[in-house]
Formats: C-alpha cells, sequence, structure tokens
C-alpha cells in the first residue's frame, strides 16, 4: 500500500475528483432530476389566490363538458388509455409521475386533479425557475394547455426540467388527457 | 493466508464483481422499458436490489483485499506512474461501487422497499429524492472511470506495448 500510495501522483488523484464533480452534475443535466425535494411550492390559499379571477370548470364534475367528450370506456379503451400513460413506447408519464390521490409521490409531481391548477405549486417537488415564472406569468393546467406542453415540452415552457422528447402522436396525447380526467375523479 | 493465497482471492473476487456487474448493467438497461407496476417490472426490481447487494458486499471484500494486499506492478515496461494512474481509477471503482451500494440500499430503505426493523415505517420522500439523486450520480461516476480505465490501457498498449483490458484488478 505505502509503496502505491508513493507512487499515486496528485493528477492521478485530481483525475478522480474531476470525474467525481461532472458525475454528481450530469443526473441533473441528463435527467432534470434535483437532489433536493421542496415540501410545499406555494399555500393552499396563495393557489387559490391564482385562480380566484378566472374561471374555469370543474374538469373532474362528471356533468362537465370535458366529461361528457370522453369516449365511453370500454376494456380496450381503458387499455389504451392507460398504456399511452405508463408504457414506453407511450408517453412514459409513469416512469416520474403518480396520478392517484393516495399515490405516493415520486421523482415528479403527483398529476392527482391536475387541470383547473396553477403551474409550479404541486408538493415534494423544486421546480424549475422556468415553471414558477410561467406559475407568476399565470399559466394554469387546462387539457389545451397540457396538450401542447406535452407535445413539446422544451418548445412550450424552455428551460423546464421534464427532459423527455414530445409526443408527436396527437391521439396518444389525447389518450394521455383521457386518462389524466378519469383517474383523478 | 500466504500472499499467494490472497493473490488468488483477489482474482476470483475481481472476476465474481466483473460479472455481478454485468448482470447488473443488463438490469438496469432493461428495467426502465417495463411499465412501472407490471409483475416484470417489480422482479427485475427485486433482482436489482439483490444483484446490487452482492456487489456492493463483493466490492467491499475486495476493496478491503487490496488495502492488505495490493495489484503489484509486474510489468517492467510500464513506469510506475503509469501503472499507479490506472490503479488509482481502479481502486476509486470499487469505492464508487461501495457507495453506489450504501446509497441504493438506503434508498429503497426509505422508499419502504426494505425493511431493517419489522413494523417500523421508514419511507422518507426527501431523504429518498436525495440519496436517489447519489445513487445516479454514483452510476455515472463509475461509468466514467471504466472509460477513463479503458482509455489509459489503449494508450498503454499503444505507449508501452503493455497489452491488458482488465476493468477489476
Amino acid at each position: 500500500m505505502k509503496k502505491y500510495l508513493k507512487t499515486a501522483k496528485k493528477r492521478h488523484w485530481l483525475l478522480i475528483i474531476i470525474l467525481l464533480s461532472t458525475s454528481f452534475y450530469l443526473p441533473f443535466h441528463y435527467f432534470g432530476v434535483y437532489p433536493f425535494a421542496t415540501k410545499i411550492n406555494l399555500p393552499e390559499d396563495a393557489i387559490r389566490e391564482l385562480t380566484s379571477d378566472i374561471y374555469l370548470p370543474d374538469y373532474y364534475e362528471s356533468t362537465s363538458s370535458y366529461q361528457g367528450a370522453l369516449p365511453e370506456l370500454t376494456e380496450e379503451q381503458r387499455l389504451l388509455e392507460e398504456n399511452a400513460f405508463k408504457n414506453w413506447d407511450g408517453g412514459k408519464c409513469r416512469f416520474c409521475h403518480t396520478i392517484k390521490s393516495d399515490d405516493r409521490d415520486r421523482m415528479a409531481p403527483n398529476l392527482n386533479r391536475i387541470f383547473g391548477k396553477p403551474a409550479g405549486v404541486s408538493k415534494n417537488f423544486t421546480y424549475s425557475k422556468a415553471l414558477i415564472q410561467q406559475r407568476e406569468s399565470g399559466l394554469i393546467w387546462t387539457p389545451e394547455t397540457m396538450d401542447g406542453f406535452i407535445s413539446n415540452p422544451e418548445g412550450y415552457i424552455p428551460g423546464n426540467r421534464m427532459r423527455v422528447d414530445g409526443i408527436e402522436d396527437a391521439e396518444t396525447r389525447q389518450l394521455i388527457i383521457n386518462h389524466l380526467l378519469r383517474e383523478s375523479k | 493466508m500466504n500472499d499467494n493465497k490472497l493473490k488468488t482471492l483477489s482474482s476470483i473476487t475481481s472476476w465474481i464483481l466483473f460479472l455481478l456487474f454485468l448482470v447488473v448493467l443488463v438490469n438496469i438497461g432493461e428495467a426502465p422499458t417495463m411499465p412501472t407496476e407490471s409483475p416484470e417490472r417489480l422482479l427485475l426490481r427485486n433482482f436489482h436490489i439483490a444483484m446490487g447487494s452482492l456487489l456492493f458486499l463483493c466490492s467491499f471484500f475486495r476493496a478491503a483485499l487490496w488495502l492488505i494486499l495490493p495489484p503489484q506492478n509486474n510489468n517492467s515496461k510500464l513506469p510506475d506512474a503509469s501503472y499507479a494512474q490506472v490503479h488509482v481509477l481502479q481502486f476509486s471503482l470499487y469505492c464508487a461501487f461501495i457507495a453506489q451500494g450504501i446509497s441504493g440500499i438506503l434508498n429503497a430503505w426509505w422508499d419502504g422497499l426494505i425493511q431493517f426493523v419489522p413494523g417500523v415505517d421508514t419511507m422518507n420522500h426527501g431523504l429518498w429524492v436525495t440519496v436517489g439523486y447519489l445513487h445516479s450520480a454514483f452510476s455515472f461516476f463509475y461509468i466514467s472511470l471504466i472509460l477513463f480505465i479503458l482509455l489509459f490501457r489503449i494508450y498503454h498498449m499503444i505507449r508501452y506495448q503493455v497489452f491488458s483490458l482488465n476493468i477489476f484488478a
């Protein structure tokens, strides 16, 4: 061991330090993940205030036009919607997001009753500056804004940390939105 | 235990480590393509925890053997400084596996996947996020170490005609 330590030069250890430091940055760079979760981004009162002046339908009420427009839920349709949300060749959303109210948070915010909520307000997630700016500029998640966002996340909100390719297929996007509308009820 | 026996034991451990690493590498390549709650994914996740824990224990054992009997430069063509360069990387690789193992076990613990004390709720989202990030960072670290070990091995082949592609010492 002594001989080994004698022959190891400072530059050898320097390379290790450089590799280690770079490695600590790479999960953020490639996956957009952040090492700390912010428990609460905005208190409930402040969230309500952001939407108090805007008329928003209850997207989850069974009598709403959004629920009315959903296709009949056959087994085939349910599988299509679920797979679009979950699968690798669909939206891959479930890899980071949960959707049920009692689901645990994962690496990205829970999407329960996401429609009608301002951007960047969910618990247990540290948002990018880009998304916080969007919240301050009044972005509200609706089926229409969600469709725009998932079709091209980086183009829709430059600098956000959802580093996935946009979903080009409009039908897949609609299936994902249907799934979000149904599963949050 | 004499030096020859230690050397054989070190060599066997290194081969076991290499094989375990290959198994875990295939596992981490395959698992993300499976739907999150599918039985196949759960099976791969449990397999990952089992193989990762073995990799961690073997790395710990190999690093301990290294401290007792560090590999020696037996090749007269390779200067000591160049030899040390690769061996600093190789020793760091074992350390990376140990760090990877610790962060992985903590990650599974704070996710409630493994329990050391039955009935105690150990789930903690904040800590899970932090160690999950570290687990990912150490993955990038060992991948970069392996790449640099290979690069130095190729450089030594060209410059000193010392032929070896050993990643794990």
